[in-house]
């Protein structure tokens, strides 16, 4: 298991949009990514339930994968979190 | 017959009606014969298909990478989202639901879901998933049709509303306006239709049984009315607005982006004054640097109840999002004198000009007035917020109010909320205000002078009796002393000092208020461009010149002829 956590930077957080860009992300590695917010988990690789999560600005978000490229995936997801906005 | 509805995309429109998208869904709430199970299942997964592929049709339309393409691409994740295809599965086998009644039940929990997240923004997407579960409703049923070819020139375009991707296939260059029955400022329909600059008009309850395809209308995005089957005076009343309003638009458009600054390199920061978020929205292409004054109080008066934290939080928010980093000054709720509030109990006053109002209300209405600033000050977490108290004649009240504000912060700490700073600031309406400045600034960011309430104060004079005004009038000898007075004692404290009453409107006395050393002037935004202009096209050092004349006066008719 690899795990990271980051703190959302985008002023209006992950909407629509960069989410969509995130679950394309995720979607091109096997293992499935978990990303844990406010308590509430969802797959990076469902945009369904990553809206729920409310990924807003100063939020602190965790993420982790188990299995083979879970590191990069982690890395990747992790990556795109703090960047995207 | 007018209906009205929220201005997104100021104009006038003159056209036929087109109706779009009727979505009439038929929806059979009875349990599913088993035997049907396996077929709902099927139904449901090629409605996904379908729906899909006719986004992607869609996304051929419009340019790649666009912020567009980018929602629609969102819309098709979402149905192909593996989590959206077991529950509908759990929905029609486990619950015997038909596939219909299981979008609806899938998205619509969704939606509320997303309505709950306390950030507004994410929180307003919610009804673009109901958007498109009843796209998705509609495939299921057979009947999603968005047919474009119906069409013709100068239509108007009714709907219940309109997904980005159907924004998409519309012939922009056929539809003269677009008016939805659904919407806000900050949906997407909001957003594109502005930047296709066409007239729209959302939230507007329109009957659509009350009109026909092909009726005439008239839409009036500046007034925000639609005009259906207008009649012939109605008609010619508007056809000469709209010529006008295009006349004078087209003539003053080239100061829009011009930075408000007079020949001889003096800048005057130009700001809008607004009583409604609709005001808000179009402030965009006014050629304001931001909001002056937020008359915060007109978002109490049509309402049957005061709004909470959280909703007054998101329509702060709102209004920050719709300036784009440019500053909002928030005038807390000024309640009393002329405002009739509904939804609040005020006293009878014999005398209410000098009674109970501005911050004298919100100090003996405690949970009203924090409330409100608490509400602010989780916004100004999301952007560049200036707080206004009305009607502050001296340090107590001041004092008080400071008080209120580290009591909310505190709270907001308990409560796990986020804020931003505030720079805080008062109206000068009193002669006392303008006295005791130099004990009031050291605690202030700004000042902004109201000109209306502080002529009537200074003068003695109603400012609604038809008969002083001509004798009694805002440019006098005392007034213009008394702005000085208050510009002087700012200038030594290094604060900026704003003018946000009528008389910052009148193009005439620019020069006056500008040679008087005010920094920023705040004026409704029908006559922004205007003063823009005036300020682009004069000269500093004549204003100043002007200024110092004015001051040496003492007639009120040697200043009427000054300022003429």
């Amino acid at each position: 298991m690899y795990e990271k956590t980051v703190t959302i930077i985008a002023p209006h957080g992950i909407h629509t949009r960069p989410a969509a860009l995130l679950v394309k992300a995720a979607k091109n590695f096997d293992c499935d990514v978990i990303v844990e917010c406010n308590g509430k988990q969802a797959s990076a690789k469902s945009l369904f339930k990553l809206q729920t999560l409310g990924l807003y600005q100063g939020q602190s978000v965790k993420i982790f994968a188990d299995g083979e490229q879970a590191e990069k995936a982690v890395e990747t997801v992790s990556e795109l979190l703090i960047t995207l906005s | 017959m007018a209906v009205t509805g929220i201005v997104v995309s100021p104009g006038i429109a003159f056209g036929q009606a087109v109706h779009i998208n009727l979505h009439n869904q038929t929806v059979d709430y009875r349990l599913l014969p088993v035997a049907d199970i396996a077929k709902e299942c099927e139904k449901a997964t090629k409605a996904i298909r379908f729906l899909t592929s006719h986004l992607s049709h869609c996304q051929t339309q419009i340019e790649p990478d666009s912020e567009h393409f980018h929602l629609i691409d969102a819309d098709i994740m979402l149905l192909e989202d593996d989590d959206l295809a077991e529950q509908l599965k759990n929905y029609i086998t486990r619950f015997r639901f038909s596939a219909v009644v299981s979008v609806e039940r899938i998205f619509a929990q969704h939606a509320e879901e997303l309505a709950q997240l306390d950030d507004p923004y994410m929180a307003n997407r919610s009804n673009d998933v109901l958007c498109l579960g009843k796209r998705l409703m509609s495939a299921v049923n057979g009947t999603l049709q968005w047919d474009v070819s119906k069409l013709t020139d100068n239509s108007i375009l009714l709907a219940e509303d309109i997904t980005p991707a159907e924004f998409a296939t519309i012939p922009l260059n056929k539809i003269k306006g677009i008016v939805l029955q659904t919407g806000g400022l900050t949906s997407h329909t909001a957003i594109l239709a502005k930047a296709a600059g066409i007239p729209a008009l959302l939230s507007c309850q329109f009957n659509t049984h009350d009109i026909l395809d092909g009726s005439p209308l008239i839409l009036d995005a500046i007034s925000g009315e639609l005009h259906i089957n207008p009649a012939p005076d109605t008609q010619q009343l508007l056809q000469q607005k709209s010529e006008q309003e295009s006349k004078r638009r087209d003539a003053l458009l080239q100061y829009v982006d011009k930075p408000s600054v007079t020949r001889d390199g003096h800048p005057v920061c130009l700001l809008a004054n607004v009583s409604s978020m609709n005001d808000i929205t179009q402030i965009e292409h006014s050629g304001a640097a931001g909001i002056g004054l937020f008359r915060t109080e007109f978002l109490l008066m049509q309402v049957d109840s005061v709004p909470n934290e959280k909703q007054q939080y998101q329509q702060y928010c709102d209004a920050l999002h719709s300036l784009n980093g440019k500053v909002l000054t928030i005038r807390t709720f000024d309640i009393g004198a002329d405002k009739e509030i509904p939804c609040l109990s005020q006293q009878y006053e014999d005398n209410p000009a000098l009674g109970v109002r501005g911050i004298r209300y919100s100090l003996q209405h405690q949970t009203l007035f924090t409330t409100q600033i608490k509400a602010v000050l989780r916004a100004a977490n999301h952007g560049r917020i200036r707080l206004l108290f009305p009607m502050v004649n001296q340090i107590e009240e001041l004092e008080q109010a400071f008080e209120l504000i580290d009591w909310c912060k505190q709270q907001l700490v308990e409560e796990e909320k986020g804020f931003g700073e505030l720079n805080v600031g008062i109206m000068v309406e009193t002669p006392a205000a303008v006295l005791n400045l130099p004990h009031l600034l050291p605690k202030l960011d700004f000042i902004s002078i109201g000109s209306n309430d502080l002529t009537q104060y200074t003068l003695a004079a109603d400012r609604g009796n038809p008969e002083l005004v001509k004798d009694y009038p805002p440019v006098s000898p005392a007034m213009i002393r008394l702005i000085k007075m208050a510009v002087d004692t700012c200038k030594i404290h290094q604060i900026k000092v704003c003018l946000c009453g009528e008389l910052a409107s009148d193009t005439k006395l620019i020069s006056l208020l500008v040679g008087l050393g005010i920094d920023e002037l705040s004026v409704n935004t029908a006559s922004l461009l205007d003063v823009k202009a005036t300020i682009c096209n004069g000269q500093y050092q004549q204003f100043y010149r002007q200024a110092q004349q004015a001051l040496g006066f003492s007639h009120i008719e040697q200043l009427n002829q000054l300022f003429s």
